[in-house]
């Protein structure tokens, strides 16, 4: 029985994709929404998990990749009229070169220095933008993209960037970085007298992990059409991604889906009442971290002994 | 027997911050010896290792591997070169499987073409690895761990095998078969340095044992040439 799911898991995960891929010839807005909503939240948390989850890089500044992502996006299409998805593979782009400058600081951290040093960094980059004329201070700008694009296309770059992170955390785990990195995530010290360059692999990751951040956020801010640092870079960000790899399961690749699907569906269904929902969040945050401490995933995975996307080689 | 040296450390010191671990530590390890090294615990022994295999950076003296100077390398340099350390502790890799952590072994360039040649000796050499190669390291027995250990260092194909008190904590059944194994090992030509706390077991499998006290060498030769009274004075610094 066991083994039939698991034979099956190429099948079932093909037809998923398939149906998601189809959404927006259902016509419901709603739902074409919410699931551009949910492929977002994940690609986002899928690289937090990457970071957090396998490589021992607690970031609390995603945000700063988000912002430099929707900034990029915004002033290329407000300034200088750019082809819009080069706009988010720019905004991609720049999100790892500024990875790759705060790593010239950053990463002569550890731990809980490291945490607090990419935090300092968005906080920077908040007071930067919101100083700067060139993108009209804390005003903000609109995001006008070239050619005008219709919620579908929005939606299908969505669904690129949400399975894409997956199958790219996926890919990366099977490769030789990956078993390095699971094996730097048990015990670093000892993975590097095995031959791993710890300090290259956790590099590698970071700058993944900015530039999928980055032109996700592009993406995002297309849809929102507005952006303003204040919101942009914003510990928010990653608040809320640590909330969804921690409900999901951390260092499971599966996780980050159920999360991103507990958060949006949360977060839309208390919508309503914008005060209290973040205590319920938090307090359901809470419960998971005392009652199933592993997350969802990471629970169901030790009760059920298999994982869907297993990253083992067998 | 041609007298190649495998490894010379000489005129060593090693620190931790300001303090001292190695004082002008000096040995000689030929190749295909087993050579012991014995102390008390503090006495500078792992510290010794790891400076060898490039965790720590020595503040004098010289490290050379068959000649070529080693001492400034990092990790992953020394064991591209040959070096296989076993760690203290055995510090597997808890949530990869057994043939993994196995597969982690081989992760420098040099080695990764063998993999699989290499995973089917250890296999041979430690069956209980086989029979266990998709269980998670953790589900291991201590001495299943150790063998675990043993296997992942030889993956890398090494000259030379720096083992870190692989006794420590295991049923001497156990630690009995694993000897045996490594001297198995080091009959088909491999060289290794052994550390311990075990006096009698380490000094009956060395060719040329070492005592350290408090970061020194305080005593040498060959296990045959010393008394046991000499060594107890040495362990205990009497």
């Amino acid at each position: 029985m066991k083994k039939a799911i698991y034979n099956s898991r190429w099948y079932v995960l093909a037809a998923l994709v398939l149906i998601l891929g189809i959404v927006p010839l259902m016509g419901d807005q709603y739902l074409l929404f919410f699931c551009m909503l949910f492929f977002l939240y994940l690609a986002l948390a899928q690289m937090w998990n990457l970071l957090a989850g396998y490589s021992g890089l607690i970031s609390l500044g995603q945000q700063s990749f988000v912002g430099m992502g929707g900034y990029v996006v915004a002033v290329m299409s407000n300034y200088y009229g750019v082809y819009i998805w080069l706009g988010v593979l720019l905004g991609g782009v720049f999100s790892a070169l500024l990875g790759l400058f705060m790593s010239l600081f950053i990463f002569r951290m550890k731990g809980v220095y490291f945490a607090i040093g990419t935090w300092i960094f968005s906080e920077a980059l908040l007071i930067w933008f919101s100083n700067w004329e060139y993108t009209k201070y804390g005003m903000g700008l609109f995001i006008k993209p070239n050619p005008n694009i219709s919620m579908t296309e929005i939606y299908y770059a969505s669904l690129i960037v949400g399975v894409g992170s997956v199958a790219l955390v996926y890919g990366i785990l099977r490769s030789k970085l990956g078993l390095g990195l699971m094996a730097m995530r048990d015990d670093e010290a000892v993975s590097e007298t095995m031959g791993v360059e710890v300090f290259r692999s956790k590099l590698y990751c970071f700058l993944i992990g900015a530039f999928v951040t980055g032109s996700t956020a592009g993406i995002l801010y297309i849809f929102q059409v507005f952006i303003q640092p204040y919101k942009a870079f914003a510990i928010d960000w990653t608040v809320k991604l640590v909330f969804i790899v921690i409900i999901g399961g951390i260092g499971t690749l599966e996780g980050p889906i159920v999360g991103a699907f507990v958060f949006v569906l949360l977060s839309q269904t208390l919508a309503e009442y914008f005060s209290v929902s973040m205590l319920i969040l938090g307090a359901i945050a809470i419960l998971v971290i005392l009652i199933a401490p592993k997350g969802i995933m990471g629970t169901l995975q030790e009760k059920l002994g298999f994982e869907i996307l297993s990253p083992r080689r067998k | 027997m041609a007298e190649v040296l495998a490894l010379r450390v000489f005129d060593l010191d090693a620190h931790y911050k300001d303090f001292q671990a190695l004082w002008a530590v000096s040995l000689d390890v030929k190749k295909g010896e087993v050579v012991s090294i014995i102390g008390a615990n503090g006495s500078g022994k792992s510290t010794l290792l790891n400076t060898i295999s490039g965790l720590l950076t020595p503040t004098r003296g010289t490290i050379e591997f068959f000649g070529q100077e080693i001492g400034d390398l990092v990790p992953h340099k020394t064991v591209a070169e040959g070096i296989s350390l076993v760690p203290e502790g055995r510090r597997v890799f808890t949530r990869l499987t057994v043939n993994e952590n196995l597969v982690m072994g081989s992760y420098v360039p040099r080695s990764r073409p063998n993999k699989n040649k290499s995973l089917k000796d250890i296999h041979e050499l430690f069956p209980v690895l086989k029979a266990r190669q998709n269980q998670m390291a953790d589900t291991l027995s201590g001495g299943e761990q150790q063998m675990l250990a043993i296997g992942r260092a030889l993956m890398s194909e090494p000259k030379l095998i720096l083992c870190d008190e692989i006794s420590l904590g295991l049923a001497p059944m156990i630690i009995k078969d694993i000897y045996k194994r490594l001297m198995q090992i080091n009959a088909e030509g491999l060289t290794i340095v052994l550390v311990e706390q075990d006096i009698r077991r380490s000094l009956k499998a060395a060719n040329h044992a070492y005592v350290m006290l408090e970061g020194k060498v305080v005593l040498e030769g060959e296990p045959s040439s010393l008394t046991e009274d000499e060594v107890k004075k040495a362990y205990f610094g009497l």
